[in-house]
């Protein structure tokens, strides 16, 4: 029988749960691997060093509810999916007293995701009109280089690969070096003109995005300038996380080329 | 679809570049000098080395200007050739954009430089990025690009200032980093004279 939320407090102090830091797992790997095993409960969380505190109830597959601070529903699952550091603690059988979701945790995480990028190009949109108001006085733009090796820094990201329209591999930087470069750079530019000529004959916008799965590895491309940049990943399931910390990079690296 | 450099790099590599009687490549009719790069790079050095101190930026000057006046009149014959037009111009799209990827395509494929477009702002500014040219291998002190600045300069008259040959130098090409002088790769600028 499902237990509410205040007697788990109860319950919590007399039973462990599944405990973790976020530093070691971020909150879309832990959801995506409790609702693989079809668990049911309630996810509190605790961020670093704000102290705030969020709670993710689901069911089986199901996001039932999410609250974090005085947000609730996706716009407090994109919330938690920003953190990065901070504790959570899993209490199975725990029921939610009302529902502000429902939908799957995979289509849960990619709306949430898909909200984050809007708030984040709405960021990034008022820092560039910032910028543009502080551009009289310096004129401090980062090199693809730095830009790239910060690209790196973010976990899951195994390489990363700047290819002009015409394959020419500007610059790569990460673990490419176990692969033929130049035939990476040909393939992507041949995809990408196949993909662009799709959204010509089909009259829509330049294309924004691709994600190109192979098993657990993903390649994910996205237009910089006036050329197109690649990240490797090894792993699909950080792609909501990396997706969210890629973007304002991505921008960035668009200034160099 | 734009001019697939793989594709260019391909088609222009299988082309022989043996002169005929009259010291031409057929298909391109333009001359040809199969020199080894060690004796380019060793003229290039001796030539400014005999130079005194406040005349190396006139030889230098004239390097480049040697290249340049090879690269114009060269690369206007190259891409009015009938294998250019073959290979690259079903691909061109982007008109002006496209012929000059398809150059620096060619200028890979026969070894010159492994190099090609960063940025491009039409008949403005063009950025280029080399990761494997000959020069940088001279020895010489400071930044050694001349043939790649002059070609460069010569490829972005030919794109953009008047029609052959009324628009040389109009556009004039700094080089900015090398792989001679420690940086990862050279970087060529062609901005307006």
């Amino acid at each position: 029988m499902p237990v509410h939320y205040e007697e788990s407090i109860d319950l919590m102090n007399k039973d462990g749960g599944l405990k973790g830091n976020l530093s070691l797992t971020n909150i879309t790997d832990l959801l995506q691997f409790l609702s693989s095993s079809a668990k049911s409960g309630v996810i509190r969380l605790q961020s670093h060093p704000g102290g705030e505190e969020g709670k993710i109830h689901f069911v089986g597959g199901e996001l039932v509810s999410v609250v974090s601070k005085n947000l609730s529903g996706l716009e407090g699952l994109a919330d938690l999916l920003s953190w990065d550091q901070g504790t959570f603690h899993f209490l199975p059988g725990v029921a939610a007293q009302k529902t502000n979701i429902g939908l799957s945790v995979q289509h849960a995480i990619m709306e949430a995701v898909v909200l984050l990028d809007k708030q984040a190009s709405t960021t990034v949109n008022e820092t560039l009109r910032s910028d543009e108001r502080s551009f009289d006085m310096q004129e401090a733009e980062r090199s693809s280089t730095e830009v790239m090796n910060d690209l790196l820094e973010i976990p899951g990201i195994d390489a990363v690969v700047v290819v002009g329209r015409d394959g020419f591999v500007i610059e790569s930087a990460g673990s490419s070096a176990r692969v033929n470069i130049d035939e990476l750079g040909a393939s992507l530019a041949h995809s990408i003109n196949g993909i662009e000529e799709m959204g010509s004959e089909l009259n829509v916008n330049r294309f924004q995005d691709m994600f190109i799965e192979y098993g657990r590895a993903v390649i994910m491309c996205r237009p910089v300038g006036d050329a197109v940049a690649a990240i490797i990943t090894p792993d699909a399931s950080k792609l909501g996380i990396i997706r969210h910390k890629t973007r304002k990079l991505f921008e960035e690296l668009g200034h160099s080329f | 679809m734009t001019v697939m450099r793989d594709t260019v790099v391909k088609s222009l590599a299988r082309v022989t570049v043996q002169a005929d009687e009259n010291g031409l490549i057929p298909e391109y009719e333009v001359l040809v000098n199969l020199l080894p790069v060690a004796l380019l790079n060793t003229f290039m050095e001796r030539i400014m080395a005999a130079a005194p101190p406040e005349r190396k930026a006139e030889v230098e000057a004239g390097l480049v200007r040697a290249a340049y006046e090879c690269g114009y009149h060269t690369g206007c014959g190259i891409i009015t050739s009938d294998i250019f037009n073959e290979v690259v111009l079903p691909m061109v799209t982007e008109g002006e954009k496209d012929i000059l990827r398809g150059a620096y395509a060619a200028f890979t494929a026969w070894g010159w430089a492994k190099s090609g477009i960063v940025q491009l702002k039409e008949a403005e500014k063009m950025v280029i990025r080399a990761f494997d040219y000959y020069e940088a291998d001279s020895g010489g002190d400071g930044l050694r690009g001349f043939m790649l600045r002059g070609l460069s300069q010569a490829f972005f008259d030919l794109a953009y200032a008047d029609p052959y040959p009324d628009g040389m130098d109009t556009f004039v090409c700094h080089q900015t980093k090398g792989i001679e002088a420690g940086d990862p790769y050279g970087e060529f600028i062609v901005v307006k004279k």
